[in-house]
């Protein structure tokens, strides 16, 4: 059996979740815009799950707009913020370590009159609260900063930052995927105008997202059609998607602070034990500011992408930063704007567990890693 | 393709990679070839007895098909005359190995010319002879930016390292000071990078040393070309006098000695 230590990446759909769905594909497929009692039965359901999902964050059902996932998210939180409020203004400031769709976002709205800043890290990858106040000007309206980084694990000062957007009438949006059932999330508190969760990063289905939209932020839609969704996002709901990640949020609502306390003992045990017995290592992202479920390293002297087929081999599967494992042979900007050379950032490693990591997945990383580390640096021209 | 789907031929050379080392001496030529964006680096040494290539050896940073096709060329090449191991391809190296995944043709296919490489030093080691010649520590050079952001982020003297807490911090080569420096902000900041123009630390044996076992992260054959940012310091344009290459780094606080 292959040890899976890259949650990150994808996660398994909870088999308590797909129960709970498979009744929906065949008995219950109603269509909620249907006036029959079918259709009534769908509606009912949705409006159940919605309010089930809003909770999760501490939002109101009407606050909650279902997508197809964290990307669409994302398109209609920033490019349907931009677009509605183009009259206020045309800035928007994200982060240096957005998630690669923000930036692409970022890229399109450059291109069609918005002006972009990119706000720098510290060496940890902390967003710098000070350098947010820095590049606000009368002309922004919009700050999307990650809730937590996908790759590196560091957690965002989110409320901080919130509360600096509130202050500044700038409004605020937070891609939430890679801190969703590991950090509680709480609109209110944190002060968040649109937050984007995925259904996948809780173990519920692929192809389900949310966009939760405060009360009063007003956004234009993308996908036009039968006015679904307050007509902010049209198209049949996915009723087995939607009971899925409502299962999904039930099941984290009751065993996540189990959870997390799992996995930050298998998190602190692979990285006392990798920095202490792997010499020229070293932990990316924030020692202690950082995902329950993240241990991100690099090793001096080699590639990522041998360093994951060499674990591959030993049935290990894992992510890494370098170009090599990417399409456009880019290493990851993540790593880069911590302040990493390209060749520091092609030797990363990101090690990330979750619900069904076990102890013994993570001994077999901490009994096979030194060796693959050793073996690929007696190849390397660059360890000396 | 996935990159990571290799054949069983790649996948073969790259467990068991054949010819791995190094080689010295006056009949020995060294080809170094490397793709900084795609992350490979590689390392070719030949022998060469009466123009044959006697012996092969090859080290190597980068993906597994960077590992498999320089161990392939050192099989190819081994007993082969110089001439005719020049004719060697990039092709016949991806052929040998039974295909290599689109997407790592141009990048990670880099042992032909490597070994191109190590038969040119060859032939110029034989005909010329001539001592590599010794760069100099270039002192006092106006870098853009130094001024504007002088003393917000770049700093002409270290009194107070507590200025450094956690700062991303890069010390240009001026000297032994700047390397006791370096090594001193180690306390202070995780990310200490040293820039120097030479090839190699230039200081006495113990501070050499120090430096090389500390977190220092040293860059070799470089340039500070220019400082950035806003308000304050936020990256620095490096020059890779090697590659030839400009990049940019993230970097909160410069440190240029007088």
């Amino acid at each position: 059996m292959e040890v899976y230590i890259d949650y990150q990446s994808a996660k398994p759909v909870d088999p308590r979740v797909i129960e709970e769905m498979t009744p929906y594909f065949y008995y219950k497929f109603g269509n909620p815009s249907s006036l029959h009692e079918t259709g009534d039965e769908a509606t009912a359901i949705l409006e159940n799950c919605r309010q089930t999902i809003a909770s999760f964050i501490n939002a109101k059902k009407e606050e909650i707009i279902f997508t197809s996932g964290a990307t669409e998210s994302n398109n209609l939180a920033i490019i349907g913020y931009a677009l509605r409020n183009k009259g206020k203004g045309n800035h928007i400031l994200i982060s240096e370590i957005e998630h690669i769709s923000i930036h692409n976002i970022a890229k399109y709205l450059s291109k069609i009159g918005f002006n972009i800043s990119k706000i720098p890290v510290n060496p940890y990858g902390s967003v710098n609260l000070k350098k947010i106040k820095e590049r606000m000007t009368d002309k922004t309206i919009l700050v999307s900063i990650g809730y937590a980084n996908n790759e590196i694990g560091t957690i965002q000062q989110i409320s901080e930052i919130g509360r600096l957007c509130k202050e500044n009438n700038i409004a605020f949006h937070s891609d939430a995927v890679a801190a969703e059932g590991l950090v509680p999330i709480d609109v209110k508190k944190d002060n968040i105008d649109l937050l984007t969760l995925s259904s996948n990063d809780i173990y519920g289905p692929k192809g389900l997202g949310i966009l939760y939209t405060r009360k009063g932020i007003r956004i234009n839609p993308l996908i036009i059609g039968g006015g679904q969704e307050r007509g902010l996002r049209s198209g049949s709901e996915n009723i087995p998607g939607i009971v899925g990640m409502a299962k999904a949020v039930e099941i984290m609502q009751v065993e996540m602070n189990e959870e997390v306390k799992r996995l930050k003992v298998y998190r602190d045990r692979l990285i006392d034990n990798i920095l202490g017995n792997i010499p020229k290592s070293h932990l990316n992202g924030h020692p202690t500011n950082r995902l329950s479920n993240n241990a991100h390293f690099r090793f001096e002297g080699i590639e990522g992408e041998s360093l994951l087929l060499s674990l591959k081999d030993k049935g290990i599967s894992v992510s890494t930063g370098s170009a090599c494992t990417s399409k456009t042979l880019e290493p990851s900007h993540t790593l880069i704007a911590l302040g990493l050379l390209h060749e520091e950032a092609h030797g990363s490693l990101e090690l990330t567990s979750g619900r069904f990591t076990k102890k013994e997945d993570i001994d077999l990383v901490l009994e096979v890693l030194p060796q693959v580390v050793e073996r690929l640096r007696k190849l390397s021209p660059l360890y000396k | 393709m996935k990159s990571t789907r290799y054949s069983e031929k790649v996948l073969d050379h790259f467990r068991n990679p054949r010819n791995v080392g190094t080689l010295k001496g006056e009949d020995v030529g060294t080809g170094r070839v490397g793709n900084p964006v795609c992350g490979d680096l590689m390392e070719l040494y030949i022998k060469v007895k009466n123009n044959k290539i006697k012996d092969v050896k090859f080290r190597t940073f980068g993906c597994g098909s960077a590992i498999a096709t320089a161990s392939m060329v050192t099989e190819l090449a081994k007993g082969k005359s110089i001439d005719e191991a020049i004719k060697i391809t990039r092709k016949d190296v991806a052929d040998e190995l039974d295909g290599l995944p689109p997407i790592k043709m141009h990048c990670s296919n880099l042992a032909a010319d490597a070994l191109k490489d190590a038969i040119k030093n060859y032939k110029d080691k034989q005909k010329l002879k001539v001592e590599v010649k010794e760069e100099i520590r270039e002192h006092k050079e106006e870098i853009t930016g130094e001024k504007k952001f002088l003393n917000r982020g770049v700093y002409n003297i270290v009194k107070d390292f507590s200025l450094f807490k956690d700062k991303r911090t890069l010390v240009l080569d001026r000297g032994d000071k700047s390397i006791e420096i370096a090594i001193e902000l180690t306390k202070h900041t995780p990310r200490v990078v040293f820039v120097t123009p030479l090839k190699d630390i230039s200081a006495n044996t113990n501070l050499k040393t120090e430096l090389k076992q500390s977190d220092v992260k040293i860059l070799y054959e470089s340039k500070i070309l220019e400082i950035k940012g806003l308000n304050e310091v936020e990256k620095v344009l490096i020059y890779d006098l090697n590659e030839d290459e400009k990049y940019e780094l993230y970097i909160d606080s410069v440190v240029l000695l007088l």
